[in-house]
């Protein structure tokens, strides 16, 4: 492995540019050439490929970028490069797993391969979703009551005491411990205390108060996980790099968090398969990252269930299965929200696509774009679970027949897609069960799927 | 050379992103005594058109529309001084000021619109991320804003989208901009909440809205 202080030399003394040098004369130019030369195209008619030699040339292709590209650091306005021989021999190196949890929660997140039937991580929870105080700890006891969940993510709180939390404030420290606290406490409750938080911090934005908050007397464990944001595409900054030496020298998980976006400086379908898959190896490279939360978006929608981003995950979900050792969580936005039935056929659609794919781990895909305040339930997670141990049944062939059919029930309505219901409209807030007429729903929708041919147990 | 052929040529250029056939086919215009607003109207501008339908139908993404501005561009540095030499005036649209606010480092979002106001006639100030509201609200003064666009993609940094519009409450300047608001959690709701002049779900929408916007403000101006 590089030593996090290899790439610090390298963000001082990189090439120098400027940041639209690097996005329009280094970036674009060099992903239009690499997509060109290994022939990556898009196959708008199977979101769901299944061939292991286009999957090893798109490794390919993303390891040819990355050596040419590199990762722009804002501060300094130099490139972190990387020569071919250190990128290979870092992957050589990668142990391709990660240690999470405590006691009897404890467990190893390790990798997968397409096709795989061995169940994957399976991480619950809402993540970015903003949640309100009072329903966060009824959401997080209900992911964590989840019996097959092996880690969970933790709301992001909105407010603190009616106080709205500003990015970089005293507040967003406060409302990180908040969120700390009713996360131990509500696993507390489900009888886990020691099942893995892998999203931490999840309300703050800025590296002091993600630091601030990870003393020891707030509760956390290394054997939690901690998320490394990256800018897109392909930047990072000083203060995600200060996190990130913290996080090593106190020997916590590193969560390296990616989110390529179709239509952005990616491009199209082909060029996100690349950027994708290059996100991967920048996870390994320059934040010696233990796991990766990675989340390829679209730009116009906001969501990865459109069928040219279902393809890119698809694509470079495989290729990095089969090249680097790297867990990755794949987490997929769907457009719709809670208590609709199109959530499902999007979700469906996503957990076919990644699980067949060889995702290491998946996690509930958040509904309504994840922007919806409360706009997410215990529900969706179960969904996610039942329907990720499901597509272990499958190959990537037969996912791909069902995401054909699935896309036809939800494609031409992603533009207007229903935001769903709010955790307090469909749930029972004082006894955190599900209300009547979602159970239905779900049972309506489960079976409908089933008809379809997707085995549930 | 033809005058159709020249302003055919700008329009290619444009579309294909080819800086040195927009500034050949610049000076052939001048050359071939074209008033140099014709030529923006007639060819430059065909070709923005033209990239735009290609991004709205997703036939195009980002690279293609900023290369698709520069081209523009660098026809502009050969006609804007025959332009100022004739006195004449550029029409264009309005001035937008964007930037993501305080707090926040997202930016593909906030270049994207910035990209599509450009391509449909807008002036547009991007004074980048991560900025204070003071600082947003000096750029517009100074630069004459007509809109001020504002990107945030966390839920903690939207408190900065209404920061900016109380304080150019409380500086009395709030009647003297639109206020478009946009990013990932932001809704039409919030942009009702925080007394925005709109919000835009998509870059075209955000257009869309800051012509109809300009257009009233103007209409309403017209019968003052």
């Amino acid at each position: 492995m590089l030593n996090f202080l290899d790439i610090n030399e390298r963000a001082l003394n990189g090439p120098i540019m400027s940041e639209k040098e690097f996005d329009m004369k280094v970036f674009v130019p060099r992903l239009k050439s690499v997509t060109d030369d290994y022939g990556i195209r898009y196959d708008k008619d199977n979101p769901v490929p299944s061939d292991d030699k286009a999957s090893d040339n798109l490794f390919e292709a993303a390891v040819d970028f990355m050596s040419h590209v590199g990762v722009f650091c804002k501060d300094t306005k130099r490139i972190i490069q990387f020569k071919r021989d250190e990128i290979l021999e870092v992957l050589k190196e990668a142990p391709g797993r990660c240690l999470a949890g405590e006691g009897k929660e404890a467990g190893v997140f390790g990798m997968r391969r397409p096709d795989e039937q061995k169940h994957p991580w399976f991480h619950v929870g809402s993540g970015i979703v903003a949640s309100s105080e009072e329903m966060t700890t009824n959401l997080i006891e209900g992911y964590a009551s989840i019996a097959e969940s092996n880690s969970i993510s933790i709301s992001a709180l909105d407010s603190i005491r009616g106080i709205l939390v500003m990015a970089g404030s005293p507040v967003e420290f406060y409302a990180a411990i908040q969120g700390i606290k009713i996360g131990l406490e509500a696993i507390k409750r489900a009888g886990r205390p020691g099942l893995p938080i892998m999203n931490l911090i999840s309300t703050s934005a800025s590296a002091l108060t993600a630091i601030a908050a990870s003393a020891p007397q707030f509760g956390l464990r290394p054997t939690d996980g901690w998320l490394c944001g990256t800018i897109a595409e392909m930047k990072i900054d000083f203060a995600v790099m200060t996190k990130v030496a913290y996080l090593l020298s106190s020997g916590a998980n590193v969560g390296v968090e990616t989110a390529p976006i179709l239509g952005g400086y990616c491009g199209g379908p082909a060029g996100t398969a690349v950027v994708s898959t290059a996100y991967i190896l920048m996870g390994l490279l320059v934040y010696n990252g233990n796991y990766q939360l990675h989340f390829p978006v679209h730009f116009r929608y906001g969501c990865s269930s459109t069928r040219d981003v279902l393809w890119a995950v698809s694509a470079s979900c495989q290729a990095a299965s089969r090249n680097i050792p790297m867990p990755v969580i794949w987490l997929g936005y769907m457009a719709s929200g809670p208590n609709t039935k199109m959530y499902f056929y999007e979700a469906a659609a996503h957990m076919l696509s990644a699980v067949t794919s060889g995702a290491p781990s998946v996690q509930t895909p958040h509904p309504a774009r994840a922007v919806k305040k409360d706009g997410i339930t215990p529900m969706e997670a179960k969904f996610g679970v039942e329907m990720g141990k499901a597509a272990c049944r499958l190959n990537r062939q037969k996912a791909n027949e069902l995401v054909l059919q699935l896309l036809e029930k939800y494609e031409s309505r992603i533009r207007t897609a229903p935001t769903g219901s709010l955790y307090q409209e469909c749930y029972d807030i004082n006894t955190g069960k599900p209300k009547e007429s979602y159970v239905r729903l779900y049972n309506e929708v489960k079976e409908e799927l089933a008809g379809m041919g997707i085995p549930f147990e | 050379m033809e005058k159709e052929e020249i302003l055919k040529k700008l329009t290619t250029a444009v579309i294909d992103g080819d800086n040195n056939l927009a500034r050949e086919s610049a000076q052939n215009a001048l050359t071939a005594e074209i008033d140099p607003l014709e030529a923006i109207d007639q060819g430059l501008s065909k070709g923005m058109e033209a990239v735009g339908r290609q991004f709205e139908s997703g036939e195009c993404y980002l690279p293609e529309l900023i290369m698709t501005a520069d081209t523009f561009n660098a026809a502009m540095e050969i006609l804007k001084p025959a332009i100022e030499a004739n006195k004449q005036q550029v029409r264009k649209e309005g001035i937008v000021l964007i930037a993501t606010v305080k707090g926040d480092l997202h930016e593909i979002g906030k270049n994207i619109v910035a990209t599509v106001m450009e391509t449909n006639g807008f002036e547009v100030v991007d004074i980048g991320i991560d900025q204070h509201s003071l600082d947003i609200i000096e750029a517009a003064e100074k630069n004459k804003a007509d809109i001020i666009a504002l990107s945030s993609l966390m839920t903690t940094t939207m408190p900065y989208q209404k920061e900016v519009i109380e304080v150019l409450d409380g500086m009395k300047l709030r009647d003297k901009y639109i206020v478009l608001v946009g990013g990932g959690p932001v809704s039409q709701k919030w942009a009702d909440e925080i007394n925005a002049n709109g919000y835009g779900e998509t870059a075209i929408d955000a257009v869309a809205l800051a012509k109809n916007l300009l257009n009233n403000r103007k209409q309403t101006v017209a019968m003052d």
